[in-house]
């Protein structure tokens, strides 16, 4: 089993929208496939038209086992499953707190599905806290979404001094660019400009598109709704270079 | 509950009135439907079917699982289904198939087409909580497509098992009932008219033990001629080697019986059938020694070193040539006069019944007691041979040995419905391991002296020659020392064979069974 994170320090760049059409078609390939929801927004729950809620809240998403277990949902498509986020969710850093090795809560949780599953992608909340330091030590390959402003540049480059300093392996974070909007010269520059800088930039390039916006009124991947769409075809893409980073290098 | 669920339509309910009862409750949207084309494939000898398989293609996609169960054990993409195990994709599949097909090749038993139309039951958020999928199978090929089955399948979505409890609750009330253990692969197998596990090579031969020696043994030779029917017609069609060699080994068993079980037929009858079948055997030597070299041609590669291995390549090649035109000679020879003329006499010779009249010393004889007499004597043999090699290590004599302890497992196999499953059994597990060391050993030196043989007569271009030579030096030499340690082992095998406790065991089995017989 390989397991991925969708990870950003930053709001709003496209977490979401990777995860669920990266997962989709993940399972499409016939990879057993679990896409994790720990955001308290639960936009990818949303967005599989499940209802979002756990067992016992975030207690039972702590104490793992049986009742995260049963609260995984079967989603529309074959190979792919979901588990669900909870409004909770929103007070699962103060909770990781309590244990003692707090950092390693989360393999923990996720042990279970091991056996059943080839791929576990998990959709990160925006922030760097106890959570981040989960997911950061329990995944093969992080993935950021990188929107190619200065602000976003700025944000990568906190997080990866907060890795620094936390021993993190960074050669397993990857970045990838997101929202770009190919009329804006500043994007062009930054882009070329990043990849020049930071190590694991993936050369796939997720435009600005509304079909993806969309994804909220049809609550499906856009890759189940468009097939055929740049958008789709974008995210196939991006799908194919993880695939090396995830099951050929490692 | 995880698992789908099958419900058996053939009760006349209809797809329409089903969905419009449901809808009354549930949200039903209908998703697709289209036609699927499945086919079946086995060995001739069922050797998937004897191990609970079933081997599928559905479109584009190999499955593989258990008789009467629905869930996969394994799944490829494929195009074509491949004839034989050796050519599958690499991988568990074919890991898990090999070593039950071996090099038979795989047929193609029944094509079914199976009409699939699927419907989604939706919660209110229009999320899929159930699926529900009319499959209506039909017989593939046939002019008058002819509907053999049709099944109401419930699949479950994790999470939302509800609602498959309670629609489960629905259809059971609406009069459907689950089919639990229907195989669509048996019901095909029953509408075709084929008898999955009817052919097995294995001698299994009812037989009374009071029936007299005469009547029994035309039973036995009657057996072996129904498996030589069986495969002659099929040899011409070459799918693979065992057709052949299944063919030979009934031959075999026949001039063996012929040649054991003495004093039932006329004398000279028996000596006309014995020089017929030593002449049909002939007719495919060589063929069967090229399957074999063949069939091996990936171990023999494994044994060189690899900068040997591709200089081999001329020895195959040749071989290749020279077995489709011992190929196209045997099956040339099965259609002659002579050997069609031998086949019909020997039938209308089987089917004469037994005349209590008949003169022969053991015609009459209870068959038991005439099986217990001759394989008893044959294992004194056997033990003498092989203790005067335990002294003498001759090749010529373990060759002897190898020969004798073929006749002896004949035996036993021929009268083993005479005696006790069990013990049987044990006796021939016990046989075989000798057998076994001994068979090796006997292969090895006719591969040795093959290559020898080969060396001298491989019409090669002097570029190759060298190269080809050497390789097949170096396997000679492999050979060789695998020789050794096999007739290192043979003392020990042989020792587990001769132990008093075996010896006792057969007295056990055929002497004193005799002796309360004749009293």
């Amino acid at each position: 089993m390989k397991t991925l994170a969708i990870y950003s320090n930053k709001g709003g760049v496209g977490k979401t929208a990777a995860a669920v059409n990266l997962s989709y078609i993940a399972a499409a390939n016939g990879m057993k496939t679990l896409i994790c929801d720990l955001d308290p927004q639960s936009s990818a729950t949303y967005y599989f038209r499940v209802k979002p809620r756990i067992k016992a809240g975030v207690q039972g998403f702590l104490k793992g086992g049986k009742k995260v277990y049963k609260s995984v949902k079967g989603t529309d498509y074959e190979n792919l499953d979901l588990l669900p986020a909870d409004f909770s969710h929103r007070k699962l850093d103060v909770s990781f707190n309590r244990f003692k090795r707090s950092n390693n809560r989360l393999k923990k949780i996720i042990a279970p599905f091991k056996s059943e599953y080839d791929l576990i992608i998990f959709d990160c909340p925006a922030s760097i806290s106890t959570l981040a330091e989960n997911i950061l030590n329990t995944v093969d390959c992080t993935l950021v979404p990188l929107i190619p402003t200065p602000l976003s540049v700025r944000t990568h480059q906190q997080l990866l001094s907060f890795c620094n300093k936390r021993k993190f392996d960074l050669g397993r974070i990857y970045l990838f660019f997101s929202m770009v909007d190919g009329r804006k010269k500043v994007h062009h520059d930054l882009m070329t400009d990043i990849a020049g800088n930071f190590q694991g930039v993936l050369p796939v390039i997720i435009p600005y598109l509304s079909l993806i916006e969309k994804m909220g009124i049809y609550r499906e991947p856009v890759a189940a709704f468009a097939p055929k769409s740049p958008a789709t075809r974008a995210y196939g893409d991006l799908w194919h270079k993880l695939e090396e980073v995830l099951f050929f290098y490692s | 509950m995880r698992n789908n669920l099958k419900f058996n339509l053939s009760g006349g309910h209809s797809e329409r009135e089903l969905i419009r009862a449901l809808a009354q409750q549930y949200t039903i949207k209908k998703q697709s439907d289209g036609t699927e084309r499945h086919a079946f494939y086995d060995t001739f000898d069922w050797r998937l079917f004897n191990k609970s398989l079933v081997l599928f293609t559905s479109g584009n996609r190999l499955y593989l699982r258990k008789l009467y169960k629905n869930s996969l054990i394994e799944n490829i993409d494929i195009k074509v289904v491949p004839v034989l195990a050796k050519d599958f994709p690499k991988g568990r599949l074919k890991d898990r198939l090999l070593p039950i097909i071996n090099m038979r090749a795989l047929i193609e038993l029944v094509v079914l087409s199976s009409r699939l139309t699927l419907y989604q039951v939706l919660n209110q958020d229009e999320k899929t909580v159930a699926r529900l999928f009319f499959e209506k199978i039909h017989l593939s090929n046939a002019g008058n497509p002819k509907e053999i089955a049709a099944y109401l399948w419930l699949k479950p979505v994790k999470g939302y098992l509800k609602y498959s409890q309670n629609l489960t609750k629905r259809l059971e009330e609406s009069g459907l009932t689950l089919e639990r253990n229907a195989d669509l692969l048996s019901i095909a197998m029953q509408v075709t008219g084929q008898k999955p596990g009817s052919y097995s090579a294995k001698l299994n031969i009812p037989l009374n033990p009071e029936m007299p020696a005469n009547e029994a043994t035309k039973t036995i030779l009657r057996f072996l001629l129904q498996i030589i029917k069986t495969n002659e017609v099929a040899i011409e069609h070459d799918r693979d080697t065992e057709f052949l060699h299944d063919f030979r080994i009934a031959i075999r068993r026949t001039r063996s019986a012929l040649g054991q079980i003495k004093n039932v037929f006329p004398q000279e009858t028996t000596e006309r059938f014995k020089r017929d079948f030593a002449f049909i055997g002939k007719l495919s030597n060589d063929l069967r020694d090229q399957d074999v070299y063949l069939l091996n041609e990936a171990a023999y590669k494994s044994m060189l070193p690899l900068v040997l291995r591709d200089d081999i390549e001329p020895l195959f090649d040749y071989l290749k040539k020279e077995r489709s035109k011992s190929f196209r000679k045997v099956v040339t020879s099965l259609k002659t006069d002579r050997y069609r003329r031998i086949i019909r006499d020997w039938e209308s010779f089987l089917n004469v019944p037994y005349h209590a009249a008949a003169t022969e010393q053991n015609a009459g004889l209870p068959i038991i007691d005439l099986a217990s007499i001759i394989i008893y004597k044959q294992y004194r043999r056997a033990l003498k041979s092989g203790n005067r090699i335990l002294e003498n290590t001759e090749d010529e004599m373990l060759h002897r040995l190898r020969i004798t302890c073929k006749k002896l497992r004949y035996l036993i196999e021929f009268f083993s419905g005479l005696y006790p499953r069990k013990k049987i059994e044990r006796l021939i597990r016990q046989l075989k391991k000798l057998q076994d060391n001994l068979g090796d050993f006997n292969d090895l030196c006719v591969q040795e002296e093959y290559l020898l043989f080969m060396a001298q007569n491989l019409p090669l271009t002097s570029r190759q020659s060298k190269n080809t030579l050497v390789a097949m030096g170096s396997l000679i030499e492999k050979l060789n020392t695998k020789k050794q340690i096999i007739r290192k082992n043979f003392p020990k095998t042989f020792n587990n064979f001769s132990s008093p406790q075996n010896q006792q065991f057969f007295i056990e089995l055929f002497v004193l069974k005799l002796k309360k017989a004749l009293s």
